[in-house]
């Protein structure tokens, strides 16, 4: 398992790559699509906020692609064995872009006052933290009702961004002018933004690691077509197409430029999983049967090699393999149409149209739906796609109206965080789009849910994960689809840009360009 | 009238018009299913009822309809167009950024293929029924028959992928910080392309247009008269027949202003230029209510004052409309 | 009248191209029973690489030919339905202005005016995206935004036409108003307005193409204008899944474009060789 002990860590960031030679200087051009609705990362924290943003704010910590934790604004942290004191020491010498001193005020009005009211992710979290207080200027104590295993992982940048006491407190958070000029600690500090053209940040001198960041600027490029984003690769005016900004075909012509490379890691926080809400409550998806039938009707293998082009692993379950406390000791549901066939015979299915709604995220997410259409007709399933566009997409998913709907979501490193929230009753709730939208209700479930996720050792919690597993994988609430990698294409000769497990988010703290 | 009147009288009726198109268009979106407020809430990431509560509360979604429309006309006539939820900016600024690359795209359009077409309609005209009359047509009829967006992929891969001649997308080139004239040429070469593919439609139509009337002034008594008096063909059309056949093409083309904007929506989406047509797309996706309604009620003022320029021009150019109406 | 149209080469040409157009749309469950969502080979095949594949295939595997034959059931059935629909508006309303004259000619237009002005594309996106897109959605937004040339037109010929003598006669015999408009009048308008028509099907057939082509198309209906869409993203390698429907886009609305002016020379032999505008 890939769950570390976590004691006290002592180790400078700027040693994470050991290579010498680092050359400072240049500017990097990252493609950022689509355009974010705005760069305070406390109040937005959609993907490409957290993209740009990532460079300007900083969290306490950061993870490797283990998962294990590294310092950020905290140097180092100490965890009760009783799990329930979080003591986190500070990096001397901070300062915000403007100037101030960061101390540990600033963390306790972040996590206690701003966030709480602006992030409703990491509030779910702060339901377990009974009090926050700063005993020195240096230092920050996070106290527990109950022990919360996952809690080291809620310190990400994305998670809980540190924000500018000085300026939010007793403002009105949203509203905020300075909301437009974003201040924080991180390396790079936020220039220019040119609305539908480009965000310009530049080197923060005053960093408090010494000799870091290498590069003098970043631009965040936008470029709002798929297949632009692509061109502008290849003539050379940007350096990085993060995940998912070109289309997947693309992919293989782009890495085979010469001085390109690829890779898939960074996405190992996030670790996205793909399914299909099947609707528990009413039509056939109501029917266990049918569910199963659905499962064994997909060639999933072929999906993954032609939609995805072979990026990605076929899901075995709710749990991504990079997240904690994932098994592989559960049922595999291969393409099997006569199984498939013979399941919906005995459940006695009388072509009762299903209807499929994709992802609005472009043609990828299309000719997905497509796929899985034409397999379900194959065993004799009536399916059609319903149309929709975002807006569409999350008002029929939050108010139910649905057979079979796409998604993806994030699973944030530890299933009490990312997962159990899609399976247990409790998230049950009409009007969100996220959460628990299939309607799945297994009390029995539930508890072994909620217990795991106080469980204090790992070995406990390894345990009650694998045979939830075990169990949810049989009822299939919802058909798992897909692990989802988005390759991150760059010019090989920028180095050290994917280091950590949310990949470019902060990658250019550390990453040089070799002349 | 004089041409301050028809001004006035022209732009009065403009705003009741505008103003009938936000209250239709409010009622429109409104009727649309998605809510912004979940909307944003899901791209968050993390949407849960209190948010979506606190979301609503602030942008006024919470209200009813009639108070919100009450809201939106009160502004309207303020110039005021509202709040963009997705974007966190003003409306109007968002527009106002994005207007000037519509107007450049469009106007370009316009211009070159008013020009081309009439110079087209005119050589085909003087040699009706000869050859060359027949190639100019057909190539019109060809491009009128040709879809915008699909030249337009055309153009991108033959001059900008296979040759590599001009841009294939943009506005300029990023970051390059051009100035002056540099700047100008720079923007000028990522121009030519969504400019070219937009206008060759409305070549087509306009050569066309002046074709039929050089053709059918021509036959007009007044032209008759001049031949009898023995004055040359070619006396005759530069004189007589351009003027009156010109005429009436200016007109329609105002009048197809209309089409001209909203084919400016699919050349933004292929060449990705940073215009109005392609706020509106992306804001219809997120149901971003005003910007949409922001975007049509200008692209409406568009047309209309395509019309009211043309209608200027046009009495400018004969004086004896405004001594007729 | 007819010799007319058909010694029109022009026309002619566009009769042949549009019938093949229609058998194919016709004939294509025939050819290809599998439809055109079926999966049968690689993707992203050049066209003959492989036999049975004049065309190659798509992004996902699919027989492009079959998606093209397809396709045309779509833009014929889309083009027509939806002219017919904007016939059912513009005619009654443009007949009714022209024929009663004064404020219910003032009101006509002013409506008409008023759908003139918005921006017709954006106004079909916004329609096609509210009542989400379905083959009827769009043929509704298509018919909506195409309707107002057909009422100014109609009422144009209704003044001209209610001013002859026959229609005095008509009135002097003590016909009623509605029967004079509907027996002496409207009979009269026929030949423009077939006309225009012809070249509203070409106009809807591109306007459907163009939605599809953004996304806003009958997810459940092949059609051409979504496969240049579905593959603008890989037209650098594999430029012919965008050229094919759009040739068969040109071919198409050219066709209806021959037989329309044809029509409106037949129809109006002292313009002859004059073109339309």
């Amino acid at each position: 398992m890939k769950y570390l002990k976590v004691t006290t860590f002592l180790i400078a960031a700027a040693l994470a790559s050991p290579v010498a030679a680092q050359e400072a200087g240049g500017r990097l051009d990252i493609v950022v699509q689509p355009e974010p609705p705005g760069l305070m990362l406390g109040l937005v924290q959609n993907g490409p906020t957290q993209l740009v943003a990532g460079d300007i704010y900083e969290s306490l910590l950061r993870y490797d692609s283990d998962l294990n934790p590294m310092p950020s604004l905290a140097k180092s942290w100490e965890i009760s064995d009783d799990g329930l004191t979080y003591t986190f020491k500070l990096n001397e010498g901070v300062k915000w872009h403007d100037g101030e001193d960061f101390t540990a005020d600033d963390v306790v009005f972040s996590a206690d006052v701003f966030l709480r009211e602006t992030h409703a992710r990491l509030r779910a979290s702060l339901a377990y933290v009974k009090s926050i207080t700063a005993p020195d200027p240096m230092t920050v104590v996070f106290k527990l009702k109950e022990p919360f295993g996952p809690f080291i992982n809620a310190f990400e940048n994305g998670t809980m961004p540190i924000v500018p006491k000085h300026i939010y407190e007793g403002t009105d958070f949203a509203n905020n002018p300075a909301n437009a000029t974003p201040i924080g600690t991180g390396p790079f500090k936020f220039k220019e933004w040119v609305k539908g053209s480009h965000i310009h940040l530049v080197k923060n001198e005053d960093y408090y690691v010494d000799g870091l960041p290498y590069l003098d600027e970043v631009f965040y490029r936008v470029i709002p077509d798929a297949a632009a984003r692509a061109v502008a690769f290849e003539t050379g005016e940007v350096d990085v197409l993060p995940g998912g900004s070109v289309e997947n075909w693309d992919i293989p012509r782009l890495a085979e430029m010469d001085g390109v490379c690829v890779t898939e890691k960074g996405w190992e926080f996030l670790a996205p999983l793909a399914w299909m809400w099947l609707n528990n409550r009413e039509g056939p998806t109501a029917n266990e049967k049918f569910r199963q039938a659905v499962m064994y009707a997909m060639d999933r293998e072929f999906m993954r090699d032609v939609v995805w082009n072979g990026f990605g692993k076929v899901a075995t379950g709710p749990i991504a393999s990079s997240t904690n406390f994932y098994s592989d000791d559960v049922t595999i549901y291969d393409h099997n149409p006569d199984k498939a066939k013979e399941l919906l015979a005995e459940m006695g299915y009388d072509g009762e149209p299903v209807r499929i709604l994709p992802l609005p995220y472009g043609e990828t997410w299309q000719r997905w739906a497509e796929a899985v259409r034409q397999n379900l007709s194959e065993v004799g399933i009536n399916a059609e796609i319903d149309s929709s566009d975002v807006a569409g997409w999350n008002e029929k998913t939050s108010q139910w109206d649905y057979d079979m709907a796409f998604t993806y979501l994030y699973q944030y490193g530890d299933p009490a965080l990312g997962v159990s929230r899609n399976y247990t009753a409790d998230r049950i709730k009409k009007g969100s789009p996220w959460n628990n939208v299939e309607g799945y209700e297994n009390l029995a479930l539930d508890e072994k849910w909620a217990a795991a996720a106080t469980m204090v050792t790992p070995e406990e919690r390894e345990a009650a994960y694998a045979e939830i597993q075990k169990e949810i994988v049989d009822d299939v609430p919802v058909a798992w689809m897909q692990e989802l990698t988005f390759p991150t294409i760059y010019r090989c000769n920028v180095n050290d840009l994917v280091t950590t497990a949310i990949g470019i988010n902060d990658g250019p703290r550390n990453a040089w360009i070799k002349k | 009238m004089t041409i301050f009147a028809v001004v006035v009288s022209r732009l009065s009726k403009a705003i009741l018009t505008l103003l009938a198109i936000a209250i239709l268009n409010f009622f429109l979106i409104h009727a649309a299913p998605g809510d912004p407020a979940v909307v944003l809430a899901g791209e968050a990431g993390a949407a849960d009822e209190q948010m979506i509560e606190q979301l609503r509360e602030r942008f006024g979604l919470d209200q009813p309809l009639y108070v919100q429309l009450g809201k939106y006309v009160a502004g309207i006539v303020q110039l005021d167009l509202g709040y963009s939820f997705r974007q966190g900016a003003p409306v109007a600024e968002l527009i106002a950024d994005r207007l000037p690359a519509t107007l450049l795209l469009t106007l370009t359009a316009f211009v070159v293929s008013l020009v081309l077409g009439i110079a087209f309609g005119v050589a085909a005209a003087a040699r009706v029924g000869k050859p060359s009359d027949t190639v100019l047509t057909t190539m019109a009829l060809l491009f009128y028959a040709t879809p915008l967006y699909w030249l337009a992929l055309m153009a991108v891969l033959v001059f900008s992928v296979w040759f590599g001649w001009l841009p294939g997308f943009g506005y300029e080139t990023v970051g390059a910080n051009y100035t002056g004239l540099e700047r100008v040429l720079d923007i000028g070469s990522h121009l030519i392309l969504p400019a070219l593919t937009l206008g060759l439609f409305f070549t087509a139509v306009y050569m066309r247009m002046a074709r039929a009337s050089m053709l059918e002034v021509s036959q007009l008594d007044f032209v008759k008269t001049a031949k009898a008096k023995g004055l040359s063909d070619a006396v005759i059309r530069r004189r007589h027949i351009l003027r009156n056949a010109i005429l009436p093409v200016v007109t329609l083309a105002g009048l197809q202003a209309g089409q001209l904007v909203g084919g400016a929506v699919l050349t933004e989406t292929v060449f990705a230029w940073p215009g109005i047509g392609r706020l509106m797309f992306e804001s219809l996706a997120a149901r971003d209510y005003n910007t949409i309604l922001g975007v049509f009620l200008v692209s409406a003022a568009m047309v209309i004052l395509f019309n009211i320029v043309t209608d200027i021009v046009y009495r400018i150019v004969d004086p004896r409309i405004g001594a007729r109406s | 009248m007819w010799k007319r149209f058909r010694s029109n080469m022009g026309a002619m040409i566009g009769v042949v191209l549009l019938i093949s157009v229609i058998v194919i749309a016709l004939i294509a469950p025939l050819i290809f029973s599998d439809g055109p969502w079926q999966m049968v080979q690689r993707p992203f095949l050049a066209p003959f690489a492989v036999d049975g594949l004049p065309l190659g295939t798509d992004t996902l595997g699919r027989n492009v030919a079959a998606q093209l034959a397809y396709g045309a059931r779509v833009s014929l059935l889309v083009g027509l339905v939806s002219t017919v629909v904007a016939l059912l508006i513009g005619v009654p309303l443009g007949a009714l202005a022209g024929f009663y004259g004064g404020y219910v000619d003032e009101g006509a237009m002013r409506f008409t005016e008023f759908f003139q002005t918005i921006p017709n594309f954006a106004l079909a996106i916004v329609l096609v995206a509210i009542f989400e897109p379905t083959l009827t959605s769009i043929t509704i937004a298509i018919a909506i935004v195409s309707w107002p040339p057909v009422a100014r037109l109609v009422r144009a010929e209704v003044m001209s036409v209610r001013t002859r003598e026959f229609v005095d006669a008509a009135r002097l015999a003590g016909l009623s108003k509605p029967r004079i408009l509907i027996q002496q009048v409207l009979p009269n308008t026929v030949s423009p307005i077939i006309v225009m028509a012809s070249l509203m099907v070409a106009t809807a057939i591109l306007l459907e193409s163009s939605l599809s082509f953004l996304g806003l198309g009958d997810p459940n209906s092949m059609s051409w204008g979504y496969m240049i869409g579905a593959a603008r993203t890989v037209i650098r390698t594999s430029w012919w899944l965008s050229f094919f429907p759009g040739i068969a886009i040109v071919i198409t609305v050219l066709a209806l474009n021959l037989i329309g002016e044809g029509l409106n020379d037949a129809f109006n032999p002292h313009l002859s060789r004059k073109g339309k505008a």
